[in-house]
C-alpha cells in the first residue's frame, strides 16, 4: 500500500508516512506558519501531484511561492477561489481553476472533479514514473475562510463528501484551521472528520508542532521550522 | 412554456416548463450540472424573456463570466432585459436587516418589486446561501409561489449536501412541478453523469434516470445502448447501418459468398438530442450464449423480422425469452415489407405473444425514414418506460 511521507521524522520513521485516505487536520493560531506547514506537507514528493484550494491567496501570487520554495510546479493543481472576485474575467486551464467565491461550494465541487479528472487523464505530467491511482495530496487552504463565508453544518456535509472521494481516490486531505477563531464545537466537529490532528503553537523562542491520532508517535511539543518549503524538526 | 434548450428534455417535458412553474435543478456534489441551469437562462433570453438571476454567492460580473453564453449575458444585462442581485445584495440586505424575519421581508419586497418594475417572466435563483440564511421555508417562501398560472416561472439551482431524503422531501411536499436530481457515478473519477425526473405536476412520466454528456456551452442526453436483435437474416445489419451516422460491423461471409454477423454490429447517431449506440446481435442460435452479455444494461429491445418468413416467428419469440429482455420497453419492426409476404399484424402479436402497448410497425430496413421512425419510437418508449 502507497504512504504519504510527511516530512515529520516521527511519523515518517515510525508509520512511513500516513496512509491513503487519511485526513490531516492543521490547527494553528494567526501569525504562526501554520499555512506554510500545510503547504510542506502537500509538497507533492516524486510521483506525486498536489491540489490546492485556495481561499486566502490569489493562485498566481502560490505559484510564485512555489517556484521560490523549488516545489514541482506541473505537479500541482490550484482551485482558486479569491481572483474571481477582482477579476471576473480570468478564465480556467488544466492546472489552475477558478471559482466565484469561497462560498460557491457548488463550483468548488465542480472545479474539484475536473481537475482530479486531468490529473487521473495523464494531464499534468506524462513522467515516467506515473503511479495509479496517481497519489495526490489535496490542501484546503483555509478551512477559516470557509467557515466565514459558510454554516458550520453546511460545510461539514461538504467536507464529509470531499473526504468520501479522497478516500476512494487514495488521496490524502490536508486542512488548516486557526483554533483561536472558533469555539470548542466547531473545533470538535472539523476534527470528527479528521485521522491526524497536528496542533501548532508559537512561543517567543519559536514555533512547535504536536501529533494527534498516530499510534506509537509521540505527542510531545516538538520545536520546528519551515525551511525552503519543507519541515524541519529542530531537535 | 419556458424550454430548458436541452432538446431530449423539453421532449421528455412535453416541450418545455410551463409558464407559473417551480422548477428545481438538485445538484449532487462534483457534479458538472450547472449547464442545465446555464442552458435554460440561455434559451429564455433567445425567447426575448426579462429575466431576474438572483446569485448571492458571485458578484454579477463573476456569475456573466461562469455563464456558457458570458458575452450575450454582458449584452442582456446592459440592455436591461437580465437583471441580476448580486452577492452585494445579500451583503447590504443581512448589514442591515440583522433579523430574519426582517431579511425575509427584505428579499420578498425586493425580488416582487424587481419583478414588477422590469416585467420579469423567469426567476433564476442559486439557493444554497439563501437557503442557509432564511432555511427552506423562509428561502421558498420569498420567492414568487408555485402552481400560479400565468405568473412567473421560478428555476431554481442547489447543491444538495442533504443527498436522498432532501429530494424525497421536495417530491412528497409538492414544494416544486418540477425535480431533476443530477448525479454521477463516481468511482476514482466522475464517469457517468446522468439526471433523474423525479417528479413533474403537470405530467404522468414516471421517475426516470438518463445519462447525459457535457460540452463547454450544451448537453447532450445519452442512450448507451439500444439492442437490434433478430432471428438470422431478417435484415438487422441493414437496420443498423441504415439507422447509424456511423458504425461497424463484425461479420464473415461463407463459401456460398453468404455473410452473417459473428459478433455484433455497432451504430452511433445523433437523434431528437440523444446520443444513442445501437447494438445489432447475431441472429445464429451458434451464437446465443453471448446474447445475454449483449442485452445487459440495454435500455430497451427493437426486434426485427423478417415479412416473408413466417417460419421464424418461433425463434424470435425464442429471442424474447432471454432473461433481461422481458423487463426493456419493446418494438417490433416487420421487415421486408417491400417484398411480397402473408405476414400481418395479428399472427405477430399472437405468435410473439406480444402485449397490447407494444408497438409493431411494417418497414423496409432499406428505407432510412422507416428505420428512424422505429428509432423515434424507441426513444418515446424509453423515456416513458417504467424501469
Amino acid at each position: 500500500m502507497y504512504s504519504y511521507v510527511t516530512g515529520i521524522s516521527l511519523i515518517d520513521e515510525v508509520k512511513e508516512g500516513i496512509p491513503p485516505g487519511s485526513n490531516v487536520l492543521i490547527l494553528a493560531p494567526s501569525m504562526s506558519s501554520g499555512e506554510q506547514l500545510g503547504y510542506a506537507l502537500s509538497r507533492p514528493r516524486p510521483g506525486e501531484y498536489a491540489l490546492i484550494l485556495t481561499t486566502v491567496k490569489r493562485s498566481v501570487e502560490l505559484l510564485d511561492y512555489f517556484s521560490h520554495e523549488e516545489f514541482d510546479r506541473n505537479r500541482i493543481g490550484i482551485i482558486d477561489s479569491v481572483t474571481k472576485l477582482s477579476t471576473p474575467d480570468i478564465a480556467d486551464n488544466t492546472q489552475i481553476k477558478f471559482v466565484s467565491s469561497p462560498s460557491d461550494l457548488t463550483g468548488i465541487g465542480i472545479k474539484f472533479s475536473s481537475v482530479v479528472e486531468s490529473v487521473f487523464n495523464g494531464e499534468f505530467s506524462d513522467a515516467e514514473d506515473a503511479l495509479f491511482p496517481p497519489p495526490i495530496r489535496f490542501y484546503i487552504d483555509s478551512l477559516t475562510t470557509l467557515l466565514m463565508y459558510r454554516k458550520l453544518e453546511v460545510l461539514y456535509q461538504f467536507l464529509h463528501v470531499i473526504t468520501a472521494k479522497l478516500k476512494k481516490m487514495e488521496a490524502v486531505g490536508i486542512y488548516i484551521l486557526n483554533n483561536e477563531s472558533f469555539d470548542e464545537r466547531t473545533l470538535a466537529l472539523m476534527k470528527q472528520l479528521m485521522n491526524v490532528v497536528i496542533e501548532v503553537k508559537a512561543e517567543q523562542h519559536g514555533e512547535f508542532l504536536r501529533v494527534r491520532g498516530v499510534i506509537g508517535v509521540s505527542q510531545e511539543w516538538m520545536p520546528f521550522r519551515i525551511h525552503q518549503g519543507q519541515l524541519e524538526l529542530i531537535s | 412554456m419556458i424550454r430548458t434548450g436541452i432538446t431530449g428534455l423539453d421532449e421528455m417535458l412535453g416541450s418545455g416548463i410551463p409558464r407559473g412553474s417551480r422548477v428545481v435543478f438538485s445538484l449532487d456534489p462534483g457534479v458538472e450540472g450547472r449547464l442545465f441551469m446555464f442552458r435554460t437562462i440561455e434559451t429564455a433570453l433567445t425567447e426575448q424573456k426579462k429575466v431576474l438571476i438572483i446569485s448571492p454567492h458571485s458578484t454579477g460580473m463573476a456569475f456573466c463570466s461562469e455563464c456558457s453564453s458570458h458575452d450575450k449575458l454582458v449584452n442582456h444585462v446592459n440592455d436591461g432585459s437580465v437583471v441580476i442581485l448580486d452577492s452585494r445584495t445579500r451583503e447590504t440586505i443581512n448589514l442591515s436587516e440583522k433579523k430574519l424575519q426582517s431579511r425575509k421581508r427584505a428579499w420578498k419586497t425586493l425580488i416582487q418589486e424587481t419583478i414588477n418594475s422590469n416585467s420579469i417572466d423567469v426567476v433564476f435563483v442559486y439557493f444554497d446561501l439563501l437557503y442557509e440564511d432564511l432555511g427552506l421555508d423562509g428561502a421558498l417562501n420569498v420567492l414568487p409561489a408555485a402552481g400560479e398560472k400565468g405568473k412567473i416561472t421560478t428555476i431554481i439551482e442547489h447543491l444538495n449536501l442533504e443527498g436522498d431524503s432532501l429530494i424525497a422531501r421536495f417530491v412528497s411536499e409538492r414544494r416544486f412541478d418540477l425535480i431533476i436530481s443530477v448525479h454521477s457515478a463516481f468511482t476514482l473519477v466522475p464517469f457517468f453523469n446522468f439526471f433523474t425526473l423525479e417528479y413533474i405536476s403537470w405530467s404522468q412520466i414516471p421517475r426516470r434516470s438518463v445519462p447525459y454528456s457535457t460540452g463547454t456551452k450544451s448537453i447532450s442526453l445519452y442512450i448507451p445502448k439500444i439492442i437490434i436483435m433478430g432471428p438470422a437474416s431478417s435484415g438487422k445489419s441493414t437496420f443498423v447501418s441504415n439507422a447509424s451516422e456511423r458504425g461497424l460491423s463484425v461479420d464473415r461471409g461463407d463459401s456460398d459468398g453468404f455473410r452473417t454477423t459473428v459478433a455484433m454490429d455497432l451504430g452511433w447517431l445523433h437523434f431528437r438530442g440523444f446520443d444513442i449506440t445501437i447494438f445489432g446481435t447475431p441472429g445464429q442460435p451458434r451464437f446465443d450464449p453471448i446474447l445475454p452479455q449483449l442485452v445487459r444494461n440495454a435500455m430497451g429491445i427493437i426486434l426485427v423480422i423478417d415479412a416473408t418468413k413466417p417460419d421464424t416467428l418461433a425463434r424470435a419469440r425464442e429471442l424474447l425469452m432471454l432473461p433481461s429482455a422481458s423487463k426493456l420497453p419493446l418494438v417490433v419492426a416487420v421487415n421486408k415489407t417491400d417484398l411480397p409476404h402473408l405476414m400481418d399484424e395479428v399472427m405477430v402479436r399472437e405468435s410473439l405473444r406480444l402485449r397490447d402497448d407494444v408497438p409493431v410497425f411494417f418497414i423496409s430496413s432499406l428505407k432510412r425514414s422507416d428505420v428512424h421512425f422505429v428509432i423515434e419510437t424507441m426513444v418515446d418508449r424509453i423515456t416513458r418506460h417504467p424501469y
